[in-house]
C-alpha cells in the first residue's frame, strides 16, 4: 500500500510537467482550426498576395498617366528676344539649354498676337490658372531695349506659375534650369568677346561621389521601411488569431472543454502561443514578401529606380536578416496579444482590448523610423526598437556594429519575451480572468462596492490606479514648472510639493477611503528588530555601488548640456544650503513619501493574489518613472527592485524608508564629508574633477558588505504572508445569516 | 471515488460583495453509484462540479477524486474524470471523429488503442452517421453525443454530468439517461446535476438537494421521504427550499443590518463569530 501510494505520488508529480507531445498536439489543432477558417485565411494569406499587386498596378497606371502628360510651356514675346544668344530653336529650347527636350511641350507667341485682342498679363495668367499651360515665360517689350535689361524691373523676364499645381512647379524648376543655362552661355559669350580667359571662370572642378556600396544605398531606404511594415503586420497578424483562440473560444465554450482535459494550463498556453506566433510570422512574411516582389516590378517599370535613385528596387538577400528578428518579435507580440485577449469574454470585446495594446507598442516601432536614430547602447536597450535597429545595421551590411550590440539586444528581447509569456501564462491560471465578468456594471453599484467591500489592504486594481494617478499628476506637475527657482525656499517648495501633494497624498487618501486600516494598507509593521539597523547599513554600504551605477548610466545616456545648465542653480543652492535642511529636504521627505506610496500602498496591493514578482517589478518601474529624468529613472528602477525585494522579505515599509533615507543622505553629503577634514573620509573616497568619488577598493568591500546584509534579510520570512492573502480579512466579519439556521435545524 | 469535505468557494461580486457560491459542502460518491445534485439555477451545482473537474480551485475544503486531491494533483484528477457540461462546447471546425480523437490523444492514448476505442464508442453511442460532420453543422443532440464520447474516450472511472440534458429533446435525453445507467452498471462513479426532479427520481441512487451554495439534505430517495414525511418528491423539494428561504427572510427581518443573530450558547456559531 505504501509502495503504491508512493508510486502514485511520483506519477502525479510528473503529471504536472508540460509535455512536448501535448503542446505539439494543441499547436497542430489550433493551426488546423485557423486554416479552416475562411476569414483568417483571407486576411493572412489571400489579402496580402492580392493587395500589393493591385496597389502596384494602380501605381503603375498613375505613373504612366503622369509620364504621358508632358510639361507644357508658353513663351510670349518672342519678337523681343533680339540681340541675345538663341533661347528657342523652332518648337524647342535652343540646343544645349534643356537636356530632355521631348518631355517639354513648347509653344511660343509673339507679344503682338495676344496684345491685339486682350491684355497680355491677364490672358497669360488665366492660362496658368485654369491649367491650359503649366508655365508662361513672358518677355516684355522693354526687353528688346538691351540698355534697360539689367536695370529696369519692367524689362525683366517673368515666369508665371501656379504654386498649387505640382505640374506647374515641376515646369518652373525645369525652366529655371533652362534660363540659367541660357544666362550662363550669354555671360560666357560676353566675356569671350571682351577677351577674358574662360578657364578663369572655373577655379576648380567639383565632383561629388557617393562612396556607399550599391547595396547599402539601395538598402538604406528599404531597411527603414520594410522592418516597419513587417512589424506592423506581425502585430496585426498576432491579434486576430489571439482573439479567436482565447476570447473566441471562451465565447464558444470550447475553452472549458480544453481546460478540463488532461492538458495542463502551461501546455495550452504554449500550444496557443505557438499557433499565434506562426500566424503572426506568416502574415508579416507574406505581406513583406508580396510588397517586395511587387515593388521590384513596379519601380523597375516606372523607372524611379536606377543607380542614383534613393528608392531602388529592394535587395533581396540582406532582407533575410529580417526573418531572424521576426521570430522573437512575433513571439513577443503574440504573447502580449494572448495575455490581453485572455481578459476578453468575447471576440468583440477582444478587439476593444487590443487597440490600446497596439497604441502602446506602436511608438517602439516608430522610434527607429525617426531620422538620426542609430544603434547605440541607449537605443539597443529599448525593447523592439533595439531589435529593429540591429536588423537595420545587418541589412546595411554593418556587421561589426551589429555584433557589438547583439548581446544587449538579445538580452532585452529575451527578457521582454520571458515577461510577456509569463504574463500570458498567469492569465491562464487566473480563474477570474477565465471565468470572471459577465455581470452588469453600474457606476453607483461600483462606488457602493468600493466602500462596502473595503479590505485591510488595497486590491491590485486599486494599487495600479494609485500608481497611475501618481505618475499622471507628476507628469502634469512637471509641465507646470517652467523655471527653476534660484533661492532655497523656492527649491524647497519645488522638491517637497510633488512629494507631499502628488506622491504621498494620493496614497494616503486611497488608504483612508478605500481600505479599513491605514496602517496595514501602508504596510507599517515592525519587522524583526535586527532589520532596522541593518537597513541603515545597507543604505550606507550600497551607496558606492549605486553611484557607480549612476555614473555608468550617465555615460551610456549622456545628460544634455542644456539640462545640466538648467540644473545648475538648483545644484548650487543644494551645495550652499545648511546640511540639516538639505538632509530633511532631499533625504527624509522623499524617503517617507515615496516609500509609503510605492513600497507601502501600491506594493501592498500588488503583492496580493500571489503577486510577489509583480509587486517587486511593477513598483520598481513606477518608482523609476516617477523620477522624470531618464538617467535617474534607470538608476531608480534598479534601486526600486532592491527596495521592493527587501520590502517583500521583511513584510514592512520601514526598512525601505531607512535604506532610501541613508542612500539619499549619502548622495547629498559626499561633498561635505570630503571637505569636513575628517581623516576617515580619505580612506573611503578621493576627490576628482567631477566631485568626490569612492575609492574602488571601498566600492568592492562595501558592496560585499551590502550583499551580506541582504543575504541575512533574504533568510527572513515576513510575519504576515501578504502574497497568499487573496482575501485579506475585512473588519466587518462576514457572518452568514443562514448559518445559525442551518445549525438550529 | 469522490470525497468532498467542507468545500467552500467564494467570489467577489460587484453587486453582492463577497459572495459564497459553495458553502461548506460535503458528500461522497462511490463506485457504481449515481449521485444526483438537485437544485434550482444558481444553487452552486456548477461551481462544485467545476471544482471537481479542477477548472476552478476551492477557497477552502477538500475535494478528492479517484484518490487525487484537486488542488495538489489537478492533472491526475483530470486524467481520471470525464466532464460533460453545457459549458463545455465542441469545436465548430472539427468533425465528430477528429474532436473525440483529439481528446483521446491529449489523454496520451496510443493510436491503435484510440482507434479501437473510437470505433466502439461511435457504435455504442450511434454516432457513425455523423462522424465526418463538422461541429458547426451538428444538431444539439449530436453535439451532446460528441461531448459524451469526448468525456468517455479514455474510459474514466469518474464521470460528471452537469445539466447534461439541458436543451435536449425528450428522445435524446432519454437515450442519455440510458447511457448513464449503463455506465453505472459498468461500475463507474457518476455525478449528475440537474434542476429537473423527474430525472433525479428515475436515475439517481442518492440525492443531495442544493440551495444557495449549501446542501440542505442528502440521502437516498426513501430516506429523504421518511425524514421529511412527504411522499411526493416535488413537494419535498419545494418544502425544503421554501423552509430554507423563509428562515433566511426571518433572520434578515429581525435584524435589519443583515447580520444573523449570534447564539453564543451554540458552540458552532459562537466560534464563527469570534474568528
Amino acid at each position: 500500500m505504501n509502495l503504491t501510494s508512493q508510486q502514485k505520488r511520483k506519477k502525479a508529480r510528473t503529471a504536472g510537467r508540460p509535455r512536448l507531445s501535448a503542446i505539439w498536439l494543441i499547436y497542430a489543432r489550433e493551426m488546423r482550426d485557423q486554416l479552416r477558417d475562411r476569414r483568417t485565411l483571407f486576411t493572412i494569406a489571400i489579402l496580402p498576395i492580392l493587395l500589393y499587386p493591385l496597389v502596384g498596378m494602380l501605381l503603375l497606371q498613375i505613373a504612366q498617366f503622369t509620364r504621358q502628360h508632358p510639361t507644357s510651356i508658353v513663351v510670349v514675346g518672342t519678337e523681343f528676344l533680339t540681340d541675345a544668344p538663341p533661347l528657342l530653336e523652332g518648337e524647342k529650347f535652343a540646343e544645349g539649354l534643356a537636356d530632355n527636350n521631348e518631355r517639354l511641350e513648347l509653344i511660343h507667341y509673339k507679344w503682338s498676337d495676344i496684345a491685339s485682342h486682350s491684355d497680355v498679363a491677364e490672358e497669360t495668367s488665366a492660362w496658368v490658372r485654369d491649367g491650359s499651360f503649366d508655365l508662361v515665360i513672358m518677355v516684355p517689350p522693354e526687353f528688346a531695349d538691351s540698355s534697360l535689361r539689367g536695370v529696369d524691373e519692367k524689362a525683366s523676364v517673368q515666369l508665371l506659375y501656379n504654386v498649387a499645381s505640382d505640374q506647374s512647379m515641376v515646369a518652373r524648376d525645369r525652366v529655371m534650369t533652362v534660363l540659367s543655362a541660357w544666362r550662363g552661355s550669354w555671360i560666357r559669350d560676353r566675356l569671350a568677346t571682351s577677351g577674358v580667359d574662360m578657364t578663369m571662370l572655373d577655379p576648380f572642378k567639383l565632383n561629388d561621389v557617393d562612396i556607399a556600396p550599391e547595396r547599402t544605398r539601395e538598402a538604406a531606404f528599404w531597411s527603414k521601411l520594410l522592418p516597419f511594415i513587417m512589424l506592423v503586420w506581425a502585430m496585426t497578424g498576432a491579434f486576430y488569431p489571439a482573439i479567436d483562440l482565447v476570447a473566441g473560444e471562451k465565447e464558444r465554450g470550447t475553452l472549458e472543454t480544453l481546460l478540463c482535459s488532461p492538458a495542463l494550463r502551461g501546455e495550452i498556453v504554449w500550444g496557443k502561443l505557438g499557433a499565434v506566433t506562426t500566424f503572426s510570422m506568416l502574415t508579416a512574411i507574406l505581406n513583406a514578401g508580396s510588397m517586395l516582389v511587387t515593388s521590384t516590378f513596379v519601380f523597375g517599370q516606372i523607372g524611379l529606380g536606377g543607380a542614383n535613385a534613393a528608392m531602388g528596387s529592394p535587395p533581396l538577400a540582406p532582407m533575410l536578416w529580417l526573418l531572424v528578428a521576426l521570430v522573437p518579435l512575433s513571439a513577443l507580440f503574440s504573447a502580449l496579444a494572448l495575455a490581453v485577449a485572455a481578459m476578453a469574454r468575447s471576440s468583440k470585446e477582444g478587439q476593444y482590448y487590443l487597440m490600446p495594446l497596439m497604441m502602446v507598442t506602436l511608438p517602439l516601432v516608430l522610434l527607429p523610423m525617426l531620422p538620426g536614430t542609430t544603434l547605440s547602447v541607449g537605443t539597443s536597450l529599448i525593447p523592439v526598437t533595439g531589435m529593429f535597429l540591429l536588423v537595420r545595421s545587418l541589412v546595411e551590411g554593418q556587421y561589426a556594429t551589429a555584433i557589438m550590440y547583439i548581446p544587449m539586444v538579445a538580452f532585452v528581447t529575451g527578457l521582454c519575451l520571458w515577461m510577456a509569456t509569463r504574463w500570458a501564462r498567469s492569465q491562464f491560471d487566473d480563474e477570474s480572468v477565465l471565468f470572471g465578468g459577465g455581470e452588469q456594471w453600474e457606476l453607483s453599484m461600483w462606488v457602493r462596492h468600493l466602500w462596502r467591500d473595503r479590505q485591510t489592504a488595497a486590491t491590485p486594481a486599486q494599487a495600479f490606479a494609485c500608481g497611475a494617478i501618481i505618475l499622471v499628476t507628476l507628469f502634469f506637475g512637471k509641465l507646470a514648472v517652467t523655471d527653476v527657482p534660484t533661492d532655497f525656499v523656492g527649491i524647497a517648495k519645488l522638491v517637497s510639493l510633488p512629494q507631499f501633494a502628488m506622491i504621498l497624498f494620493p496614497a494616503i487618501m486611497m488608504a483612508l477611503v478605500l481600505t479599513t486600516s491605514v496602517r496595514k494598507s501602508l504596510r507599517i509593521r515592525m519587522p524583526h528588530w535586527t532589520v532596522l539597523p541593518l537597513s541603515v547599513l545597507v543604505g550606507f554600504t550600497l551607496h558606492p555601488a549605486y553611484t557607480l551605477l549612476a555614473r555608468s548610466v550617465s555615460y551610456a545616456y549622456p545628460i544634455s548640456e542644456e539640462a545640466a545648465l538648467a540644473m545648475q542653480p538648483f545644484v548650487q543652492q543644494i551645495t550652499d544650503a545648511p546640511w540639516v535642511s538639505i538632509i530633511l529636504l532631499m533625504a527624509l521627505v522623499p524617503a517617507i513619501c515615496e516609500e509609503l506610496a510605492f513600497r507601502g500602498f501600491i506594493f501592498g496591493g500588488l503583492v496580493r493574489e500571489n503577486g510577489r514578482f509583480r509587486a517587486v517589478v511593477v513598483t520598481a518601474i513606477m518608482f523609476g518613472i516617477s523620477h522624470g529624468i531618464v538617467q535617474q529613472s534607470i538608476c531608480a528602477t534598479f534601486m526600486g527592485l532592491m527596495l521592493g525585494w527587501v520590502a517583500l522579505r521583511t513584510g514592512s515599509v520601514l526598512p525601505g524608508i531607512l535604506i532610501h533615507f541613508t542612500n539619499n543622505t549619502m548622495s547629498v553629503s559626499m561633498d561635505r564629508i570630503m571637505n569636513s577634514g575628517w581623516e576617515g573620509s580619505q580612506l573611503l573616497m578621493h576627490s576628482t574633477e567631477a566631485g568626490p568619488e569612492y575609492r574602488p577598493v571601498w566600492i568592492i568591500i562595501s558592496t560585499l558588505m551590502a550583499v551580506a546584509c541582504l543575504l541575512y534579510i533574504a533568510s527572513l520570512r515576513p510575519a504576515v504572508d501578504e502574497a497568499k492573502a487573496d482575501l485579506v480579512e475585512s473588519d466587518l466579519e462576514y457572518i452568514d445569516p443562514t448559518k445559525a439556521i442551518a445549525v438550529s435545524m | 471515488m469522490i470525497h468532498v469535505q467542507h468545500l467552500t468557494k467564494t467570489y467577489d461580486d460587484l453587486q453582492r460583495g463577497r459572495f459564497v457560491a459553495v458553502d461548506e459542502v460535503s458528500f461522497s460518491v462511490n463506485r457504481g453509484e449515481i449521485f444526483g445534485l438537485l437544485g434550482p439555477n444558481g444553487a452552486g451545482k456548477t461551481t462544485v462540479l467545476r471544482i471537481l473537474s479542477t477548472v476552478l480551485s476551492p477557497t477552502s475544503g477538500i475535494a478528492n477524486v479517484a484518490g487525487y486531491d484537486v488542488v495538489t494533483d489537478p492533472a491526475e484528477v483530470r486524467r481520471h474524470i470525464g466532464f460533460v457540461s453545457n459549458n463545455t462546447a465542441i469545436y465548430d471546425r472539427m468533425t465528430a471523429w477528429e474532436m473525440v480523437e483529439y481528446f483521446g490523444r491529449l489523454h496520451g492514448m496510443s493510436a491503435s488503442h484510440l482507434n479501437e476505442r473510437l470505433e466502439t464508442l461511435f457504435t455504442q453511442l450511434r454516432m457513425n452517421d455523423f462522424r465526418d460532420v463538422p461541429g458547426a453543422k451538428m444538431s444539439t443532440g449530436m453535439k451532446q453525443k460528441v461531448s459524451i464520447a469526448r468525456a468517455m474516450v479514455h474510459d474514466p472511472p469518474v464521470l460528471i454530468f452537469d445539466e447534461a440534458t439541458l436543451g435536449l429533446d425528450v428522445l435524446v435525453a432519454r437515450n442519455l439517461l440510458a447511457v448513464i445507467r449503463s455506465l453505472r452498471d459498468a461500475g463507474k462513479c457518476l455525478i449528475f446535476s440537474t434542476h429537473i426532479m423527474s430525472e433525479v427520481e428515475r436515475l439517481c441512487d442518492r440525492i443531495a438537494i442544493m440551495h444557495r451554495g449549501k446542501i440542505l439534505d442528502s440521502g437516498t430517495l426513501p430516506e429523504l421521504r421518511d425524514r421529511h414525511d412527504e411522499h411526493d418528491f416535488e413537494e419535498l423539494f419545494f418544502g425544503l427550499l421554501s423552509r430554507h428561504e423563509h428562515a433566511d427572510c426571518e433572520a434578515l427581518q429581525s435584524h435589519p443590518d443583515g447580520l444573523a443573530p449570534v447564539d453564543f450558547t451554540n458552540p458552532a456559531t459562537s466560534m464563527e463569530a469570534r474568528s
